[in-house]
């Protein structure tokens, strides 16, 4: 493999480089009351930028606000202050074409595979008779064909988290919001997800958020990684990740240069930590 | 998808385990059927607690001329209505106060006190505002059933999964979506779980009604068997109300299985 150096927000065939930005995030503040009166202030002061097609990873410890920066960018919690820009329009509300993934699968219990990724369908307003086909389609890629007709509770957590991700590909995001989507799941079955994620999006290069807190997920799946420090939440320093692309998850991490922005990027959040 | 690759069980109608719960179950009602035939017939008098062979005689009786099912149905009927009242006014009153948290706050004392009413001492004023018609009994039952409904319809809607709104809400969901999709169904355990809980006590509200005032019904009936010590009526008026209840608990079970899909 050689090493690629030319810009890495624009991968695969993705196009104008000169494009709007998918994501813009200005001088935003956000503020919860505590129970006793109090105010807590969980992000201060973030700016960020999201190229189209680019996959950002935001790294930092536990309780640093990374998951409040994604629920902010989609919607689901305003901002204290500031302002956040998706595709163009100033963020009021959960915007179109934006499609989240928790940690937890929370795929329907009641629902098989097939109708929790058909609500999917019916959310992004795709015709009925369209819906069987696009499904089939989603669960052949995910390797979840003998799995349809199955509830939740049946299958393993690698599984649910598979559907889980089959639901917002059938969504059709043009930005995926993804917070510690394998943070749940065992070694072995994180290195299959992730692999995949990475041959999906390769595939159809859209705008990604990952939030995680394993440094080496980060590293080999992203264009750029930004650290956060908190409470209260705040960028602390940013990676640009010149590995080359198509990348193989897992032999990605043989590079010396994985390893070295592996090493930063833990320096970074140790030297963090031993401040506190 | 082919059958060997289905990895599910075939549930069998007959499975062992059922087998086994039905004897359990056939060996209780003989062992207290049976001592209560000992006893009857030994030690204490039937005229004190009749015996088993002789409600047997007098359920077969009022089965055959008709006063059982003129009964039964008069009792059954105001229960059930009293039920489907219940659920609407609780469900619909459960979502307003889950909608209007403050209004909840508000009153949550109120209904309360409310609930803890003993009914048998409103059941003059039931009487006096609904009359000794099907009305009062319909309303006495009501005043039982429709409490619970009200308290698990709001604990249903504080316990469906953030997570799940929250994801539909990111694909932009509208909130009726969102009622009908996640809400309901993530409901529909704490409703029948009221409904199981009501139907005994739509039928105590029933009889209570019967037992103020009435001339049908097996509240009736028993309270008219007692007046005239007649043990053995008052039993088979009781038998009546256990094997319906039972029934109508049955009937709720295999509601909730065809509504809700085993998880």
């Amino acid at each position: 493999m050689e090493r690629a150096t030319s810009a890495p927000q624009t991968p695969g065939e993705s196009p104008a480089a000169c494009a709007p930005p998918r994501v813009k995030v200005v001088g935003v503040s956000k503020t919860f009351p505590t129970p006793d009166g109090g105010v807590a202030r969980v992000i201060e002061n973030v700016d960020l930028t999201l190229a189209e097609g680019e996959f950002l990873s935001i790294v930092g410890p536990s309780g640093c606000g990374k998951s409040t920066m994604l629920r902010l960018i989609s919607g689901l919690t305003p901002v204290s202050e500031g302002r956040i820009v998706v595709a163009g329009r100033e963020v009021t509300e959960p915007p179109p074409g934006v499609g989240f993934m928790f940690q937890r699968d929370t795929l329907l219990p009641w629902a098989t595979v097939s109708e929790n990724i058909s609500i999917a369908l019916e959310l992004n307003g795709t015709p009925p008779a369209a819906r069987p086909a696009r499904i089939a389609e989603l669960l052949k890629l995910l390797g979840l064909e003998r799995y349809a007709d199955y509830r939740p509770s049946a299958i393993s957590g690698g599984m649910r988290q598979r559907a889980a991700l089959g639901r917002l590909l059938a969504y059709g995001p043009e930005l995926y919001l993804m917070d510690e989507p394998f943070g749940a799941l065992d070694a072995m079955t994180k290195m299959i997800l992730g692999r995949e994620l990475l041959r999906i999006w390769s595939q159809d290069a859209k705008s990604v958020v990952f939030v995680t807190h394993d440094i080496e997920e980060a590293v080999g799946l992203s264009d750029r990684v930004i650290v956060m420090e908190g409470p209260p939440g705040r960028i602390k320093s940013e990676y640009r990740i010149d590995l080359p692309r198509p990348r193989d998850f897992r032999a990605v991490r043989l590079l010396p240069e994985f390893r070295d922005l592996c090493e930063r990027i833990w320096g970074d959040i140790g030297r963090h930590s031993e401040a506190e | 998808m082919s059958a060997e690759t289905d990895v599910r069980p075939a549930r069998p109608f007959l499975s062992p385990a059922k087998v086994r719960l039905w004897f359990d179950r056939l060996l209780v009602f003989v062992l207290s059927v049976g001592a209560w035939y000992v006893v009857a017939n030994t030690i204490l008098d039937p005229f004190w607690i009749s015996s088993p062979e002789l409600v047997a005689e007098r359920l077969w009786r009022i089965t055959l001329n008709g006063d059982l099912w003129w009964h039964s149905s008069a009792t059954v009927w105001q229960a059930l209505l009293g039920l489907a009242l219940g659920l609407v006014v609780g469900f619909g009153f459960g979502l307003l106060l889950a909608r209007y948290p403050r209004l909840a706050e508000a009153l949550d004392p109120y209904i309360m006190g409310l609930y803890s009413l003993p009914r048998i001492a409103l059941a003059p004023l039931f009487i006096l505002w609904f009359g000794i018609g099907l009305l009062s009994k319909v309303m006495m039952a009501f005043s039982f059933v429709v409490f619970i409904f009200l308290l698990n319809t709001m604990q249903g809607l504080k316990e469906v999964d953030r997570d799940h709104i929250d994801l539909m809400r990111s694909m932009r969901a509208s909130p009726a979506f969102i009622a009908r999709r996640v809400q309901l169904p993530a409901m529909l355990p704490w409703l029948f779980a009221a409904a199981r809980i009501s139907v005994g006590l739509a039928l105590i509200g029933s009889v209570l009604g019967e037992l103020l005032g009435a001339n049908r019904g097996l509240g009736w009936y028993v309270e008219h068997a007692s007046g005239r010590l007649d043990t053995t009526g008052v039993f088979a008026g009781l038998t009546a109300l256990m094997i319906i209840a039972v029934l109508m608990n049955q009937a709720v079970n295999l509601l909730e299985r065809w509504l809700t899909p085993a998880k």
